[in-house]
């Protein structure tokens, strides 16, 4: 099971994400972007890690959309192989079209604006440990696979555009009718507050994480390598010595599983 | 009496981001054959309800830009370019945090409570030959310079020659 981690000139996640897919026990390989992008067709899935592809010159993601590769992940998407797009993994996946997948871009990740008592009271980049709810239903997504409704995760966002925007009236619906939207941002209780911190970035209806139609290509704001092991939990959380699974090991765990089903 | 002051900043060093946007067109969405460079600029826009418009742009320009990388032409009331290229400027429709953060600063923190709005844009400096270069600008501006459900842009009038302020 051949999982290529993608490497564009920017990429800072890699290293973190090859670690995380080896661990559950499928082949990592790091895919440069200058790569022959024919020989993308050899793995079994994929994974867009976070960074600053190519310094997020233009706007985040769309110097990386352009790329030969994207075309070939484009075709392999298209024979329902996995793709997950964290942070900027997941904005090189909206500015190429394939994410949410209706085949042209249909939304944009803006830049953060967090909103408190209806004020703007911080823009921009933010850091920080955040809750996620999963909202789809087990099996609907290749990189939730494993996740059961309403489970929670608590994985760290860094960034700075992830404001989830979209001019076309119908795409929310869409994305809630088809079981599209897989991760939202909650509180500690699991309640989806519109405002900031829970909201962390203002996106639409909290949308964390949207999968295409199909359900194999992912895109999450928060970085699941980031949590991956306990001992990267926050100092305060008390399962970093307990030496269990990290939250974010769950989203690889069902990458690996996802291609398992369809073999 | 309110005045517009429109500031043009560039840099006077290479621009990576002008560089990556030529070869992207170039090389991965073939515009080769008509494409023969890219610059871009920051335009600030900055309207004022009183005050020496003169003076106050000297100020501004003081504050946005940074002498030691950046140069700058200061135009009241209207927006003109010199030539030699398609100008196409792209700015966001929805709330500009950024231009909102500029207009605080001017007036808030730096004193100038005559600065009544702000925008931000930036102008992308297509070199295009051959006919229809208004149609490749379009082309490329929908193709890569904005995503359409934040960013919209238009391709400003002709340039043409006109004296200039430079600071």
């Amino acid at each position: 099971m051949k999982i290529a981690v993608m490497q564009f000139p920017g990429t800072n996640c890699e290293y973190e994400c090859l670690v995380a897919v080896k661990t559950v026990g499928m082949d990592g390989e790091l895919f440069r972007w200058n790569r022959p992008a024919v020989e993308l067709s050899a793995f079994d899935g994929y994974v867009i890690p976070g960074g600053w592809a190519y310094a997020d010159r233009v706007r985040a993601g769309a110097i990386a959309s352009k790329e030969p590769v994207m075309d070939t992940l484009r075709e392999e998407a298209a024979k329902g192989k996995p793709i997950i797009g964290i942070c900027n993994g997941f904005q090189v996946l909206v500015e190429s079209g394939l994410l949410p997948g209706t085949g042209k871009i249909d939304m944009a990740l803006a830049q953060n604006v967090m909103v408190s008592n209806k004020k703007i009271v911080r823009r921009g980049y933010y850091c920080d440990w955040i809750n996620i709810k999963h909202d789809a239903t087990p099996e609907r997504c290749s990189g939730s696979f494993i996740i059961d409704k309403g489970a929670m995760l608590q994985i760290p966002i860094a960034h700075g555009e992830g404001n989830l925007v979209t001019m076309n009236k119908d795409l929310i619906r869409k994305l809630n009718e088809n079981g599209q939207v897989v991760f939202r941002y909650c509180d500690s209780q699991g309640q989806e507050l519109p405002e900031f911190p829970v909201n962390v970035n203002g996106s639409t209806e909290n949308i964390a994480a949207i999968c295409n139609p199909e359900g194999n290509v992912l895109g999450m704001m928060p970085h699941p390598e980031r949590a991956f092991f306990s001992w990267q939990l926050p100092p305060h959380d008390p399962r970093k010595h307990s030496g269990q699974a990290g939250p974010g090991r769950l989203v690889f765990e069902s990458m690996k599983r996802y291609i398992e089903v369809r073999a | 009496m309110s005045h517009k002051i429109n500031l043009r900043v560039w840099l006077s060093i290479p621009d990576a981001e002008a560089v990556t946007v030529k070869n992207t067109l170039v090389r991965r969405m073939g515009f080769q054959d008509v494409l023969v460079d890219v610059k871009k600029e920051r335009l600030f826009s900055i309207e004022v309800d009183s005050g020496n418009p003169e003076e106050l742009a000297k100020s501004f320009a003081k504050e946005l830009v940074n002498e030691n990388k950046e140069d700058s032409i200061v135009l009241f009331d209207e927006l003109i370019f010199e030539g030699g290229y398609v100008p196409v400027k792209v700015a966001l429709h929805i709330e500009d945090g950024e231009a909102i953060s500029t207009r605080e600063r001017l007036r808030n923190r730096l004193g100038f409570k005559n600065v009544v709005d702000v925008k931000k844009a930036t102008i992308w400096k297509l070199y295009i030959k051959g006919q229809n270069q208004e149609r490749v600008a379009k082309e490329i501006a929908e193709g890569l310079l904005i995503n359409p459900h934040k960013d919209s842009y238009e391709i400003l009038a002709k340039p043409k020659d006109y004296g200039l302020i430079a600071y």
